[in-house]
């Protein structure tokens, strides 16, 4: 577990959507190399970041995440020869209007990170929990807010029956 | 008339009374782009009396664009529902333009017909509606061949129509007569009877109204589904909707549950059209108004043939909303007018 | 006019086209027509007080439209930019439509305005424009009048708003969206919105919610402006379409400008210019990704 977790302080929710090739094989890497690095992060995997639809971003917002990574193969080496290289424009334009509608910088991490990259994981895992940290709790839709995602390590509220939380 | 008058300062001061006692007072109100909007305000001065037509219309503040009907959640093996309130804290609309007022009046039909809508009448009953006769008509108003005019009362419970300083108040409805006794010290004496018709006339001087009457439209309309007046009617139309946004009597809505997580959601009622060919498609993939033509039809026969015939009034208050937000330039008149052309012509009148 | 008016009959008369979409007058301003025979041909306008675009009639959906049969259609600068989005994009096979070029010295933003075209009643997208004289025309009408009066407003309220501090610009935000309706008028009137089921149609999954609460709202508005990146042609016709006044051509401009400093794409009427989606460069900028 997490040394400096602590459970009055705020702990932000972060969503990561990671191709299957190279940043999940890295994260993979990370923990079984048992790298230390903040636990706030909840992995989503995808065949390829040409699959990850900015709408994907904007629900993970919608059902209480307070930040998002978003991260695949570097340039040159994707699986599926260009989904990464569509993707970049696709984020481009995505990343600019999100600013520009308000959504402060630091709450999206884009990185490219790959199968041997479990120490830039790690980093980009921590930088972006401490950003958005420093951000505070994402509370964009006022009047449409949904519950609280249950605290870390706290037993989920109404569990399903699946053993899922509010999630 | 059976009316008194407020000044203008004594209506601000009934404002401050009515927010001080926790009414919350709702009125037309200048947004920063210029257009009006129906808000809550604080003061009077806040609110634009006679400006003309707010963006969307006063049904949105008792059928808003969406709204929750229940919550639901997961509650161990069950599922617990968790209902909305419906009644709702006093309100009062001051300003509403009397074709707004008129058009709240006629839905009240359709919402208490085969099922009395809660919501609906909880907001009405919560409300009172202060309308202020109009004098800002323009050429795409046809109120008068609608039967409400910028002085009409429909919908209000009390109808304010500007003097020099300050107005001269009709009574509508008991509801006007409660509000005009709780705060009798703000009213004065009744206006002069002579004055009032003056005035009253006035807003309709040198409005010409693009359409007639719409009684011998209305009474073609009803066997003339398949006429070729309908060909080409829709083919400058987007079906956008957008007409039926801004409309004060189209009502239609959709229903959706909107899960919030995993165990827990809402349901909803959000506007609707049937300008959109989504509105009618089946799950087969089969639509029975395949054509926009088809669409409009309904459009126009819902509301001057379909509605009058159930509930013996027009759904529309001649507002003319729908034709100025028109991206397509359809306009109602010009498509009434053309409908009570082809009923006029001797071969329009056979069935 | 006469001009316009004669070329329409003439490709009616030979049978070229059996409609030409142009404007007329209307009860309220000029309004698009469909004009099939001479009498309607005859009743063609173009001033500017024409700021339809009339490319969105040709889309692929609009079945009653393509019944009528083979089209001509008078097209301003902008308008001539939908057209080569429609074939670039294979929703309009280049030789299925005669297209009408009229040169073009601005329109005013509502057509049902009496008002002349002034700095104070010109459309947001004129001044400036460098697209006054369509190139993909199959005939060019009209003089060159002069350029558009006054200068964009646009380009201050985005420079405007970029100099805000992101909580700034979300409330500003909120605010124009809680507006929005979710009717998808701005959806229906755009010429490059022309898929046959729309994403925020979907219910399974559900990406998109479909009501008009703060999440819905700026979910389809993300939505719609992310799915015009690179595509809108600026023709105008969204925010013009949206009844409650949401300034998405700020949206759609701010795009257009992450496309043209990006990418060196900038709206054309030539359809062999590849969007900017759905093609790539390998040493595109990427300074913000980790
Ligand atoms: S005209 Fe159409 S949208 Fe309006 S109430 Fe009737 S069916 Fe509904
Ligand atoms: S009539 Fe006009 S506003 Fe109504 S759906 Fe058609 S294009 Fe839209
Ligand atoms: S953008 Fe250019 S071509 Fe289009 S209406 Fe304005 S001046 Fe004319
Ligand atoms: S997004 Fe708006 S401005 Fe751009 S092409 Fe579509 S309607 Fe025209
Ligand atoms: S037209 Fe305006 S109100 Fe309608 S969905 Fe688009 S942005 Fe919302």
């Amino acid at each position: 577990m997490n040394a400096t977790l602590d459970k009055t302080s705020f702990e932000p929710r972060l969503t990561a959507f990671v191709c299957n090739w190279c940043t999940y094989t890295g994260a993979d890497l990370a923990g079984t190399s048992r790298l230390q690095m903040d636990a706030n992060v909840r992995i989503v995997r995808l065949p390829c970041t040409g699959r990850i639809d900015p709408l994907f971003i904007v629900k993970a917002f919608e059902r209480g995440a307070d930040g998002v990574i978003v991260s695949g193969c570097h340039p040159a080496d994707c699986h599926y020869t260009s989904g990464n290289y569509h993707a970049r424009r696709r984020f481009a334009f995505f990343k600019e209007l999100i600013e520009f509608l308000g959504l402060p910088e630091g709450r999206i991490t884009f990185s490219w990170v790959s199968a041997s990259e479990g120490q830039k994981w790690r980093e980009v895992v921590n930088d972006a929990t401490a950003r958005v940290r420093a951000l505070g709790p994402f509370s964009g839709y006022p009047g449409t807010e949904l519950p609280a995602w249950p605290a870390a390590g706290a037993p989920a509220p109404n569990p399903a029956p699946g053993g899922g939380g509010e999630r | 008339m059976n009316g008194r008058t407020i000044s203008r300062s004594q209506l601000a001061a009934l404002v401050d009374d009515l927010v001080g006692s926790g009414v919350g007072v709702v009125a037309p109100v200048r947004a920063p782009d210029g257009r009006l909007d129906y808000r809550p305000v604080a003061r009077l001065e806040e609110a634009v009396l006679d400006g003309g037509l707010p963006r969307l219309s006063l049904k949105s503040l008792f059928l808003p664009p969406t709204e929750p009907l229940f919550s639901f959640r997961k509650s161990g093996p069950d599922v617990a529902i968790d209902s909305v309130p419906t009644t709702f804290p006093p309100r009062l609309v001051l300003g509403a333009v009397p074709c707004d007022a008129a058009g709240v009046a006629a839905l009240d039909k359709v919402m208490g017909w085969d099922y009395r809508d809660e919501l609906w009448f909880g907001r009405r009953e919560a409300t009172t509606i202060v309308s202020v006769a109009c004098g800002k008509g323009d050429a795409s108003c046809f109120c008068g061949a609608t039967g409400n005019g910028p002085a009409g009362t429909r919908g209000a419970d009390l109808l304010l129509l500007p003097l020099d300083d300050g107005f001269a108040v009709e009574v509508v409805t008991p509801k006007g007569e409660a509000l005009l006794s709780a705060h009798a010290g703000r009213f004065g004496e009744p206006p002069n009877e002579a004055d009032v018709a003056r005035r009253r006339a006035g807003l309709l001087e040198g409005r010409v109204e693009p359409v007639g009457s719409l009684a011998p439209v209305t009474a073609w309309l009803g066997g003339h589904f398949d006429d070729p007046v309908w060909d080409g009617i829709a083919l400058r139309c987007h079906g956008c909707g957008a007409c039926a946004s801004v409309c004060p009597t189209c009502h239609c809505f959709d229903i959706v549950d909107e899960p919030e997580g995993v165990t827990r959601g809402t349901r909803r009622r959000n506007w609707d059209t049937c300008q959109t060919a989504r509105f009618t498609l089946h799950a087969s993939g089969h639509n029975p108004r395949s054509v926009q033509d088809a669409r409009y039809r309904q459009r126009v026969l819902h509301k001057f043939s379909i509605y009058p015939e159930r509930f013996g009034e027009l759904l529309c208050t001649g507002c003319g909303r729908c034709s100025r937000a028109c991206p397509g330039g359809m306009d109602l008149p010009d498509v009434l007018g053309a409908i009570a052309a082809r009923a006029a012509a001797p071969a329009g009148g056979a069935a | 006019m006469k001009e316009l008016r004669d070329l329409a009959t003439k490709l009616l008369a030979e049978g070229t086209v059996n409609v030409v979409l142009g404007w007329e007058e209307g009860p309220r301003g000029v309004r698009p027509a469909f004009a099939t025979d001479a009498a309607a041909a005859g009743r063609l306008v173009f001033d500017p007080r024409c700021t339809q675009n009339l490319v969105p009639y040709l889309s692929p959906r609009r079945t009653q439209v393509k019944k009528l049969g083979k089209a001509a259609v008078v097209v301003k600068g902008c308008d001539a930019r939908a057209v080569a989005g429609l074939v670039r994009e294979t929703q309009l096979a280049r030789e299925d439509v005669v297209v009408i070029g009229v040169r073009c010295g601005g329109v005013i933003a509502d057509p049902a305005s009496p008002e002349p075209l002034s700095p104070a009643t010109v459309a947001d997208r004129c001044p400036g424009c460098n697209s006054r004289e369509p190139k993909l025309a199959d005939h060019t009408v009209g003089e060159l009048p002069a350029a558009p009066p006054g200068e964009s407003r646009r380009d201050v309220r985005i420079a405007d708003l970029e100099a805000r501090t992101a909580d700034e610009r979300w409330a500003f935000w909120q605010d124009e969206l809680g507006r929005c309706v979710r009717c998808h008028a701005c959806r229906e009137a755009c010429p490059m919105c022309f898929c046959e089921r729309c994403v925020a149609d979907k219910t399974q999954p559900q990406w998109v919610d479909s009501s008009p609460h703060p999440r819905g709202a700026f979910a389809w508005n993300v939505t719609r402006a992310l799915h015009l990146a690179g595509r809108c042609v600026d023709c105008g016709e969204c925010e013009r379409a949206c009844p409650v006044d949401i300034p998405l051509g700020l949206l759609n401009l701010k795009l257009a400008r992450v496309a043209s400093e990006r990418f060196g794409y900038t709206a054309t009427d030539d359809p062999a210019v590849p969007s900017p989606v759905g093609s790539f460069q390998k040493d595109d900028a990427q300074e913000f990704i980790l």
